[in-house]
């Protein structure tokens, strides 16, 4: 006979032994998209659900800068208010994600809570550690405290807070590193902390560690990977500054050097010099809009005139003497959304990336297309010598450029337009014969340029 | 007179070009310029020279593309690397070059390495 069975269980029978309903309790949080909080709160929830281990109450103390510091306690604040909770989740049908969030209304609720007690608690660790609670992280052995107030080595102001004499501490440890301790004990049924009750909450102490430890890892990997890419910046825009400066400093030398002995060739000096500084301030402007980030939600706006704008602008007119420009233009044009200025922009910067390619006696070929009910699509196609195989899939990435003195952020700054507002770029290019780039604008339902 | 020794320079930047190709001239070197790799390794293969200044980052091959080629093909000739990326200097022993130096508007720095190479 052949039995199958679904991975995810679901909830244990509450009549299973604690040791199962630990494991399906914690195994489950491993399927859930929580924070490290919640999965603290779920290793605290477990060893208080009465179906999980069982305690009352359990603390949880982070080790931070040197100190042991309070950051939650879960359990009920008096025994009525824990015969209520225990009503609640022993009700049937109550599974495992309904008491997380029980707990985690019971953390937020304001004021007046444990966790609002413990959160100005702090213990030193170190040298003056030894006492308890922090010597349970400190030495990485469990503490099970019997007869508190008799034992000279509890911090009396703990046990003011704590307020019982029976409790057990629990070290989080993660590479002998401490990282914070779980304090547990049994305030309102007052019953005994067994040998598998402790060795339940060892376990539960093991997995919160690692819970503890592998946050910081991943906010340590995310950070290097941050810091990876502002590098690869800082790299790519000391290139593109360093190649015009050099030119600069090179010819203003030679003109410093052999002044007045030809004219022609200082004046052709300064025309360079001249030339390379409009290109710092091309690239300082463009590094400008790059490093910006957009704040402002995108509106509905009319792309004819500022499509027909950017088909007028003088510099496109000179720039593109001797190719010839085919403009087929809706006439009506249904608004779109964007942000206008930046439309613009991107539109400028593509005829000119169409004018680069082209070669003399050839086309660029400008067309709308107001054909599909979502999309309005612009297509600026050049008869230029394509894109090459290789080169295609960085096509839109930061600072890549086949173009000699190219800054290589025209291609990104169009791409990151057109997510920016749900729209978005496309390209088909094949080698010899040409590129086309589509801009697709998503539609706003209402209105044309008639 | 002996005869002036042969320097091809490859740099995609046109005012970059220019400017050393004026500058090396003026040191008495015959200097050959390219745009790119591929118009690189053409002048090489009509041609013999006697070192080659290239740049790391260009369109199409990139420098340390044509220094493998160039490896390929001839053994024996010196490389300069120049290029704008000061955080590349301690690699460059990985690609085969036998110097490195970072673009800078003085070009003392690029001249001596000529000079020591070539042994002029």
């Amino acid at each position: 006979m052949i039995e199958t069975h679904g991975l995810y269980l679901g909830d244990v029978e509450r009549n299973a032994p604690k040791e199962l309903v630990l494991l399906s309790i914690i195994a489950q949080s491993y399927f859930q998209p929580f924070s490290l909080q919640d999965n603290l709160l779920v290793i605290l929830t477990a060893l208080t659900s009465g179906s999980g281990v069982g305690f009352n109450r359990a603390m949880l103390f982070r080790a931070e800068g040197g100190r042991l510091k309070g950051e939650m306690w879960l359990g009920p604040t008096s025994s009525e208010e824990a015969r209520s909770i225990w009503e609640i989740l022993s009700t049937p049908g109550i599974g495992y994600i309904e008491i997380v969030e029980h707990n985690r209304a019971l953390l937020s609720r304001a004021g007046g809570t444990l966790s609002e007690r413990i959160k100005t608690l702090s213990f030193p660790l170190g040298e003056n550690g030894l006492r308890i609670p922090s010597r349970a992280v400190e030495r990485g052995e469990i503490v099970n405290v019997r007869g508190a107030r008799g034992e000279p080595e509890v911090d009396r102001r703990f046990l003011d807070v704590i307020g019982v004499e029976d409790f057990l501490c629990v070290p989080l440890l993660a590479r002998e590193e401490p990282l914070g301790e779980i304090i547990l004990d049994n305030a309102f049924t007052k019953t005994a902390i067994t040998e598998s009750d402790i060795k339940l909450a060892a376990i539960c102490g093991l997995i919160a560690g690692n819970y503890i430890y592998t946050a910081a890892l991943h906010k340590k990997m995310l950070d290097m990977e941050k810091f990876a890419a502002m590098g690869e910046m800082a790299m790519y825009i000391t290139h593109q500054l360093r190649n015009p400066l050099v030119t600069i400093g090179g010819f203003t030398d030679q003109l410093l050097r052999y002044e007045g002995e030809d004219r022609r060739k200082s004046r052709r000096n300064l025309e360079i010099i001249r030339a390379e500084t409009r290109r710092l301030e091309d690239i300082v402007y463009k590094l400008g809009h790059f490093l910006k980030p957009e704040q402002k939600p995108p509106a509905a706006f009319n792309p004819g005139p500022i499509l027909r704008g950017a088909l007028d602008d003088p510099g496109f007119r000179a720039k593109s003497r001797g190719r010839r420009i085919r403009a087929r233009l809706a006439r009506a044009m249904p608004l779109v959304i964007g942000y206008p200025t930046h439309v613009g922009e991107a539109l400028r910067n593509l005829l000119d990336n169409a004018l680069d390619a082209t070669p003399e006696g050839g086309t660029v070929f400008v067309q709308t297309s107001n054909a599909d009910p979502r999309w309005f699509v612009v297509k600026i196609k050049d008869t230029g010598r394509g894109i090459a195989d290789r080169d295609r899939d960085r096509l839109f990435l930061p600072f890549f450029t086949t173009k000699e003195g190219g800054v290589g952020l025209g291609l990104h700054f169009v791409k990151r337009i057109m997510e920016s507002c749900g729209g978005a770029i496309e390209v088909r290019s094949r080698e010899g014969k040409g590129t086309e780039f589509r801009l697709c604008f998503v539609k706003e339902d209402r209105g044309t340029d008639a | 007179m002996k005869k002036p020794k042969k320097i091809l320079l490859v740099e995609d930047e046109e005012n970059l070009r220019l400017l050393y190709q004026e500058e090396l001239d003026k040191e008495g070197y015959e200097v050959t310029a390219a745009g790119d790799a591929d118009e690189a390794l053409a002048a090489l293969r009509e041609g013999r020279f006697d070192l080659v200044i290239t740049d790391i980052r260009m369109p199409g091959k990139d420098g340390i593309e044509l220094i493998t080629h160039i490896m390929g093909q001839r053994r024996d000739i010196p490389i300069i690397i120049n290029s704008a990326y000061q955080s590349h200097k301690d690699d460059f022993m990985t690609w085969a070059a036998d110097a490195y130096v970072v673009k800078s508007s003085s070009l003392d720095e690029l001249k001596s390495r000529v000079k020591e190479l070539l042994g002029s």
